[in-house]
């Protein structure tokens, strides 16, 4: 039997006194002509009361950290105990510029790597295929064999540090991280010791940075749990997808869009497990979400505080897991890239420390900063130094770690997680309807939700009810850049070069063997990550690898507009 | 009835990000205009498309870094192929210093992060009512 948090006679009393309050005291003040609502359209009133929150059951529908339905955090202790992840994305030009990167942050107190990749190398792409050249070392790291693998993470302790591999991707996921694990291999380090996160999500193929020509959305999907599946069987400790809400939502779409889509991944993926003959909990403790955080600093509370109420309730409902840890929705946040203003670019600092304030108050496991120079370059090492600084003034000194869930029990705040966790249930229910997300995505739909909400939020920017400092507000004419823009270092002569003399050097043959045995497995429907562990070895290239899959799942031109 | 301005809007290279590219082919859309949606495409493909489907601009975008090498090829191949009238733009993250080299290599008008919608449109209008050259 539920208990409600307030009973009815006080409940009654509020509303009496709230009503009075309203006419006679709030009614005699204008209010500013603007629509009071959040970036994903929910409706803010003037006042939260106990009224808001009279049908809550606290011990049902709150409870406590680390005791289902976990909205209060994954933890009992949370950043008591320890802290977040800081968790610093870099990437840039050849691995061994990168490299120098990653030390640089964790000298400076990086807690963890994050790893991004260039665009040819999250498209399965070689950095001396023609179509690929002008993309080679931008955006990220360019990797096209293990040897570059080697470099990238060459005098890191990949025993002890913490790696996300940003390969977006499935089918740069499974060449990538496999070299990533071969790499480990090669150094003595077995594969039950390496900790890390790897992106692996098939959406960001099929309906987030969709390209002609890229793979089906079922093989993608397939290789995605190839992934899963391997680690699941070899590197316990190794997240084998981070679905990536943040992308979504960097692309377009609402709060409630961003965590529907990513639980609605998350079930795929485990249906998909079940049915290859897995434990469930062999392998959901290891499912993790990636999230944004962007400008409605209660929305993105309310949003984190959702997902874990509602993953922990579906996933009970759906898969009845014994192992707690298989309920939790644990995830990184980035700060919302798309909320950065190229104009007056000093300011991004100032929306970052927000965006990552309401990330540690929703209870994100690990954090990256956006550097202030993003709208514009890849970060220089200063402004990635402020980044990472942002997040250790805002642990050390801040205050915000010294309770778990501070926000909990606020009238607003429990509301709008409230509407929020009925939004997602309801858009959950739409693509269950359609016979799942894979369905979904095949459909189109996905893409066409996402675009649609880009649209929309871009006519409220202009239309001016979404006020941007320094764009349509607050500007300063014929503007000086105030700072340093980065340049990416050479990299395609590099690359070029490397693979020149890695397809000299290598063994023709075996490479050969290795790419056949690629296609075979793909015709087989036989796990593919157990044979990339070995087939990178012999230096077959990403390239390579992604053409003999290609050779046999075919490509796909998604509906693009 | 005046003829409908037709503009393809293509990706450059690899770039990830379709949202800028996107939004504005439906912001023109919704302005009148008839749009082919590309997708990312090489400059050969690009111009290919824009010869074949008969357009009057090209909407280029990119936010990876590539526009330096790709958007001044799409102009010169354009004139290879004698299509030299086909004018082209250019939208996304682009450094400021850039601006100028881009238009000195034929780009008519480049749109930086932050561009609203109206000036796109107000733009494209304009070019495409311009005296052919």
């Amino acid at each position: 039997m539920a208990k409600s948090l307030f009973n009815d006679d006080t409940v009654g009393k509020i509303g009496a006194e709230r009503d009075a309050w309203h006419k006679e005291c709030y009614g005699r003040y204008r209010e500013m002509p603007k629509k009071f609502e959040t970036l994903s359209g929910f409706a803010v009133k003037p006042l939260y009361t106990p009224e808001d929150l009279a049908s809550m059951d606290y011990l049902r529908d709150l409870g406590f950290p680390g005791l289902e339905p976990y909205i209060r955090g994954v933890h009992p202790t949370m950043y008591r105990g320890r802290t977040w992840t800081h968790r610093q994305l870099a990437g840039f030009g050849p691995p061994e510029e990168t490299n120098k990167r990653y030390k640089f942050l964790l000298k400076q107190g990086a807690t963890g790597i994050n790893g991004v990749f260039d665009y040819p190398t999250l498209r399965g792409y070689d950095s001396d295929d023609p179509d690929a050249e002008a993309d080679v070392g931008r955006g990220g790291v360019s990797i096209d064999s293990i040897e570059d693998m080697s470099i990238l993470f060459d005098g890191i302790p990949i025993e002890e540090v913490s790696v996300s591999l940003v390969t977006c991707q499935p089918i740069c996921n499974i060449s990538v991280q496999s070299m990533y694990f071969a790499n480990a291999i090669n150094r003595g380090v077995s594969l039950e010791r390496l900790a890390g996160t790897s992106q692996n999500d098939f959406l960001m193929e099929t309906a987030v940075t969709i390209a002609p020509g890229v793979l089906p959305p079922a093989a993608s999907f397939k290789l995605s749990c190839d992934a899963i599946e391997f680690c699941s069987r070899f590197a316990p400790r190794w997240n084998p997808v981070s679905f990536a809400g943040y992308n979504y939502r960097e692309a377009g779409c609402t709060a409630p869009q961003e965590v529907a889509f990513v639980i609605a991944n998350a079930i795929a993926c485990s249906e998909e497990m079940l049915h290859r003959g897995l434990e469930f909990d062999g392998f959901a403790p290891r499912l993790s979400f990636f999230l944004s955080a962007h400008n409605d600093f209660f929305e993105e509370i309310a949003k984190y505080r959702a997902a874990r109420r509602v993953y922990s309730k579906i996933i009970q409902k759906r898969f009845g897991p014994k192992d707690p840890r298989s309920r939790m929705f644990r995830f990184h946040v980035q700060t919302a890239g798309v909320a950065l203003t190229a104009q007056q670019p000093l300011n991004n600092i100032t929306r970052a420390a927000y965006h990552a304030m309401a990330a540690v108050l929703g209870g994100a496991q690990s954090v990256h900063v956006d550097a202030y120079d993003e709208a514009l370059c890849v970060p220089t090492e200063l402004s990635s130094l402020t980044a990472l600084r942002t997040q250790q003034i805002l642990q050390s000194e801040t205050g915000v770690t010294n309770t778990v869930d501070p926000l909990g029990g606020s009238y607003f705040l429990e509301s709008l997680t409230n509407a929020m966790e009925a939004e997602i249930d309801t858009i959950l229910e739409a693509i269950e309807g359609m016979g799942g997300v894979v369905k979904a995505a095949e459909k189109g739909w996905i893409h066409e939700e996402i675009s649609a909400a880009a649209y929309q939020y871009q006519l409220a920017v202009e239309s001016g009810g979404m006020p941007i400092v320094g764009v349509n507000c607050h500007q300063i004419e014929d503007e000086k850049l105030p700072i340093e823009l980065f340049s990416i270092p050479e990299t395609l002569g590099i690359q070029k070069k490397k693979l020149r003399q890695l397809r000299k050097r290598r063994n023709a043959g075996e490479v050969k063997k290795a790419l056949d045995s690629v296609s075979r497995c793909c015709e087989r429907n036989e796990n593919l990550m157990e044979l990339l562990v070995d087939t990178v070895k012999v230096c077959a290239t990403e390239g390579e690898i992604s053409k003999a899959m290609k050779r046999v799942y075919g490509v796909w031109d998604p509906p693009l507009f | 009835m005046e003829k409908k301005i037709r503009i393809l809007i293509a990706r450059l290279g690899m770039d990830a990000h379709w949202r800028g590219s996107i939004v504005v082919a439906k912001a023109l859309r919704d302005a009148g205009m008839e749009i082919i949606y590309g997708g990312n495409q090489n400059p050969e493909n690009i111009v290919r498309m824009a010869i074949q489907e008969d357009v009057d601009i090209i909407g280029l975008s990119s936010l990876s870094g590539n526009h330096l090498e790709l958007a001044p090829k799409v102009v010169k191949l354009l004139k290879k192929e004698k299509a030299g009238d086909i004018k082209v733009i250019f939208g996304g993250t682009v450094a400021p210093d850039d601006i100028p080299k881009l238009k000195k290599a034929g780009i008519v008008e480049v749109f930086g992060p932050g561009s609203s919608l109206k000036k796109i449109i107000e733009s494209v209008e304009r070019i495409a009512a311009g005296p052919a050259v």
